[in-house]
């Protein structure tokens, strides 16, 4: 709180005290009142008017200063409110209430959309719970009736696979903690996300090299498998045309990590591109060019990856090799967010 | 013959699940009245129970820990659920194997052969004609001479030593292949099986494995 300001905006009430003491002066100097007695009177009014603006100065000064002082502090303004006092001076209180009442309000207004996003949350995985039904019961259907089942399945298969990334996504995207990290065997989850698209990456002839996979790493295995299933239907996505598809799954342990590479030798992302691809609906060259891309699918993956504390990038050298990282931190280093 | 019974409330998973396991040589029966679910299951007394979670008026979850404190039966939890929480959950209420819907027909067999192994209630065959075979080791003995297996060779002589008499298909030992962390393509499965039939041959049992057209390969 700025004193000259203060006074600034003190400017009326100081020329009605100035005013007030002209008459005042006028009336007791026509009382023939001497003027030395004139003036010890004029220094009792003024130091009286100093020490009643001075008084009112510091009373606003102490919740103004801290009122800004923590306006500028805190990570979550919202929270301003929680963290004042009442002052004790009747303009500061009204205004107090006031910010204590819109804060309420805004509150109330948050805490309808968050139930109106968590209810769309709950309905969605019921939902896709829902719709898997239909869809194992197809696939059982097909696989107890063979002929020209194939390209049935395939179809259901990639049904499954919408169906999973909205669930990823809604789950990427709320707060909600619905995972539950512990030990999980890279082994393990590559298998069975392997598995899972064993059928399409068969059909493109692709090779998978693994190495050093036996490890484990603290995680939640669901999403692990389909953050690595994601990975390989992106590199069957944008394998070249001009070689053996081939895809290598390798972990690299050092004293604070295990890195996870998945590396194919498709047609790699232009260095121009690489710094945004896991921005949302970005799509980038190879998105327009080669396979439709929502631009989701990376994305998703960052958001998974950051709420499980792992760090993901890609490198990538065009018409060489894309490869994606994940570093996951050993044990007591995870940082959960 | 192993008998599977089916918790499932979802009628026309349920018709096709029992469809499923028929023609794998399972028998199966299935529970259509959920209103005393646990004494029909534990009556019912099968070699393994696939149980779904999202039951009418009970929880698979609880279920099945009601289950445990009865029988040992070795129980496959089936389920659209697809958390984490679910499945360590479900495994700490002493399920043997937990299997996301919806699944590949091919691996839930596989697992439901796996876990029957495990139980031993499904007879492992440890011998092929005169040979006796030791799937630890990778090899097959007659006695005095031993042939050694690679690890793939070993487990496509497995599944269609286990299925002995029916028909494999490429597509079967294909998914068993992988599910053992062999990702091999097409070819290598065709030259794969060759070399088994030339070792088998060499080593005394001619036309052991056949090709059926379009079908598959079977043992004879």
């Amino acid at each position: 709180m700025n004193f000259r300001k203060f006074l600034a905006d003190k400017f009326i009430p100081v020329v009605i005290s100035l005013c007030a003491w002209l008459i005042i002066w006028d009336f007791l100097s026509a009382f023939h009142i001497k003027s030395g007695q004139i003036f010890i009177i004029g220094i009792i009014y003024f130091t009286a008017d100093i020490i009643k603006t001075l008084w009112e100065y510091f009373r606003r000064k102490t919740f103004y200063t801290t009122l800004v002082s923590d306006t500028e502090t805190l990570d979550k303004k919202y929270l301003l409110s929680a963290m004042t006092e009442s002052p004790d001076f009747y303009e500061g209180q009204i205004f107090y209430e006031i910010l204590c009442e819109t804060n309420k309000s805004m509150c109330d207004n948050v805490a309808e959309y968050r139930r109106h996003s968590t209810e769309f949350q709950e309905y969605i995985e019921l939902w896709v719970h829902e719709v898997k039904l239909p869809v194992a019961s197809l696939l059982l259907m097909c696989h107890n009736n063979p002929e020209k089942s194939e390209k049935y399945s395939k179809q259901l298969r990639r049904i499954d696979e919408c169906i999973e990334n909205v669930m990823y996504y809604v789950r990427s995207e709320n707060a909600e903690k619905d995972y539950l990290i512990k030990e999980v065997s890279l082994k393990r989850a590559f298998n069975a996300s392997a598995v899972k698209n064993r059928e399409e990456l068969q059909q493109r002839n692709v090779v998978l090299k693994t190495k050093n996979l036996d490890i484990t790493v603290m995680t939640d295995s669901k999403w692990l498998e389909y953050i690595m299933g994601q990975i390989i239907g992106n590199s069957m996505k944008y394998f070249s045309d001009d070689r053996e598809p081939e895809i290598n799954i390798y972990s690299v342990e050092t004293d604070d990590n295990v890195i996870l590479h998945m590396r194919d030798n498709g047609i790699g992302i232009p260095t121009s591109d690489l710094p945004y691809i896991f921005e949302k609906s970005y799509t980038g060259e190879n998105g327009r060019t080669h396979a439709k891309s929502t631009g989701m699918g990376l994305y998703i993956i960052k958001k998974l990856c950051e709420s499980l504390g792992h760090d993901v990038k890609a490198e990538s050298v065009q018409n060489e090799f894309t490869d994606i990282i994940i570093t996951f931190g050993k044990n007591n280093f995870i940082k959960f967010k | 013959m192993s008998k599977i019974y089916v918790v499932e409330d979802d009628k026309s998973i349920r018709t096709e699940l029992a469809e499923l396991l028929k023609n794998a040589g399972y028998e199966a029966e299935c529970l259509t009245d959920f209103s005393d679910s646990k004494r029909h299951i534990i009556e019912s007394e099968s070699d393994l129970i696939l149980l779904d979670i999202n039951l009418p008026s009970v929880n698979g979850e609880t279920l099945l820990k009601e289950i445990r404190r009865e029988t040992d039966t070795p129980v496959i939890m089936v389920t659209s659920r697809t958390s984490e929480t679910d499945e360590v959950l479900s495994m700490s209420y002493g399920a043997d194997d937990y299997i996301t819907k919806p699944y590949n027909p091919t691996i839930l067999l596989l697992r439901i052969s796996a876990v029957l192994k495990r139980s031993s209630k499904e007879n492992i065959k440890t011998s092929y004609r005169n040979l006796q075979v030791n799937t630890a080791k990778g090899s097959l003995s007659d006695g005095t001479d031993e042939l050694v297996l690679t690890k793939n060779e070993m487990i496509i002589f497995q599944l269609l030593l286990d299925r002995q008499g029916q028909i494999v298909s490429r597509d079967d030992l294909m998914t068993t292949l992988w599910d053992n962390e062999e990702y091999i393509n097409d070819n290598a499965l065709t030259v794969n099986i060759s070399r088994l039939r030339s070792k088998l041959s060499d080593f005394g049992c001619e036309n052991a494995i056949e090709t059926r057209k379009k079908q598959g390969y079977i043992l004879i």
